[in-house]
């Protein structure tokens, strides 16, 4: 990958390119069936029930026969909707999803580019679906969908700030802000990854991305006692499916970067353990981490708007800004 | 000076897509009646500008346009949908020969501008390699030996606004209250 990614641009290889491309949306919607799947699953037995059995053996091809019945059904548009903005917004918000999935390495040789402002261009890609949804929400001329979407757009403002000022710590430590940089900054023994070192970073890192995701416990923007479903009250079948397939793509984007920022990415726990390939590892944080957000989900309750603002400005912000200061007197002290 | 020759490679292609995203967001944005019409073509001038940056290797200005501008937008869509009216469409009084004198004053403009890019030599700065390769390492240094006092006055400045803001808001907030809790004290008393 790396020799192909040096070589000029031809029309060959930017058709490569494409190829690529395409197999990685095929993967990526793969895992998205398969963890919503899992998702059922996991909170199923966490609350005593089985979760889905009928659709194929364990209930396996139960997402795949929601995606069908979701593409089959009738394509609605509300009539006072704003037609032009309510086919737009879940594309604008789904393409951010999946472009950012580009600067993520997964192993020494296995990424899709290496950018040299990598985790900037994520944050940067990630803020650009809120105007997907707050369009969704204002498009579908539904006082609840606009409600849905104008928290949402206040809880991702909010939120971001603390998620991009908790990683300065891990872009500091690494001296780069190039995922890969900062993947090979990491060691081979689990005291040599970021977790440690960044606790404070990590805890504020991971309820920031929760809530950059609208998953509980901080799904407000889609309160089904409150709002009915939030900004996408108004879509049914494959928009509908878009708006769901995008925050899948996150989760995988997620958890995808806090396993290259905080767990190493390819490398192993212990050094003994440097045999099995990296990509092995990778997956296997990667899905540690989708557990954790399906646990979350299963065990928490959601929190409410006023708390929402204030944890956030109040609590992670300052947390955030002290793991800066913590850091660098560290590196000040113990580094130089 | 009129040396209009036009090198036709993936880089002035690249340019001419960009500029057009550019143009016509800019265009639409002053043509739409609806106020969210006009910030989403707005986002797309903003998204081609980004565009232009990374054509011209500066990748940290590019990112930094579009974490600052994006979300700039989503708060000026929720200004715009709390703060105007929805039901009616802004209707100008029609000024007559108002088309021929901006005609004209475009005209001039783009004349001017045109020669005087024309007449301009660019100084092409010794190659040092690519420019993508550390790009936000030489903007870091540059900020932070060069150009400190303007960099620390900028912050200032900001935090000053920052503090502002809140104290402006405290007051109005202090005197909302009062304007709320004065009837229930009439009645009591």
């Amino acid at each position: 990958m790396t020799e192909l990614l040096q070589q000029a641009l031809t029309w060959q290889n930017g058709l490569i390119f494409l190829g690529w491309a395409i197999v990685f949306l095929f993967i990526v919607l793969g895992f998205v069936t398969y963890a919503i799947y899992f998702e059922r699953k996991v909170i199923g037995w966490m609350q005593f029930r089985h979760g889905p059995t009928r659709v194929g053996p364990l209930g396996l091809l139960q997402s795949v026969a929601d995606v069908l019945k979701l593409l089959i059904k009738e394509d609605t548009i509300p009539q006072k909707a704003d037609r032009t903005l309510f086919i737009l917004a879940p594309i604008i918000t789904f393409v951010p999803a999946f472009a950012v999935l580009a600067v993520i390495p997964y192993t020494p040789s296995l990424y899709f580019a290496d950018l040299n402002v990598g985790l900037l261009y994520y944050a940067a890609l990630s803020s650009l679906s809120t105007i997907g949804i707050i369009l969704g929400g204002w498009a579908s001329n539904n006082k609840y969908s606009l409600m849905g979407g104008m928290r949402s757009a206040a809880q991702m403002i909010s939120y971001e700030i603390p998620l991009v000022i908790s990683v300065v710590g891990v872009v500091m430590l690494s001296g780069g802000l190039s995922l890969n940089t900062i993947v090979e900054g990491q060691g081979n023994n689990f005291w040599e990854w970021n977790l440690l070192p960044q606790m404070i970073g990590f805890v504020v890192f991971m309820i920031a991305a929760v809530s950059e995701l609208n998953r509980t416990p901080f799904d407000l923007p889609e309160a089904e006692s409150e709002l009915v479903a939030g900004y996408h009250v108004e879509y049914s079948g494959f928009r509908f499916a878009f708006f769901m397939l995008a925050e899948y793509v996150y989760v995988f984007a997620i958890a995808s970067l806090t396993t290259v920022l905080f767990l190493g990415g390819w490398h192993p726990p212990l050094a003994i353990l440097d045999f099995i390939p990296g990509l092995l590892w990778f997956m296997l944080k990667f899905v540690f981490v989708v557990f954790f957000l399906f646990w979350l989900r299963a065990t928490m309750p959601r929190i409410r708007v006023d708390q929402l603002m204030s944890f956030g400005w109040k609590v992670l912000l300052p947390l955030a800004l002290i793991n800066i200061f913590v850091t660098a007197a560290y590196i000040e002290l113990f580094l130089k | 000076m009129f040396d209009l020759s036009f090198v036709w490679n993936g880089h002035s292609i690249l340019f001419l897509i960009l500029a057009v995203c550019i143009i016509s967001g800019a265009v639409f944005m002053l043509n739409f009646s609806k106020i969210i019409h006009m910030v989403v073509s707005l986002a797309f001038t903003f998204i081609g500008l980004a565009g232009v940056y990374v054509l011209l290797e500066a990748e940290f200005v590019a990112t930094v346009q579009i974490l600052v501008y994006a979300g700039a937008i989503s708060i000026l869509m929720i200004f715009g949908i709390m703060m105007t009216k929805h039901d009616q469409l802004e209707e100008e009084p029609r000024i007559q020969w108002k088309g021929v004198f901006a005609a004209v004053g475009c005209l001039a403009l783009f004349v001017a501008i045109f020669f005087a890019i024309r007449s301009t030599s660019f100084p092409t700065a010794p190659a040092t390699g690519p420019l993508a390769e550390d790009n936000t390492l030489e903007l870091g240094k540059q900020i932070f030996t060069a150009h400190v006092i303007p960099f620390e006055l900028l912050s200032v400045l900001l935090t000053v606004a920052f503090i502002g803001a809140i104290v402006v808001a405290k007051h109005e907030d202090a005197e909302e209250s009062e304007v709320v809790s004065s009837p229930s004290q009439k009645e009591a008393e």
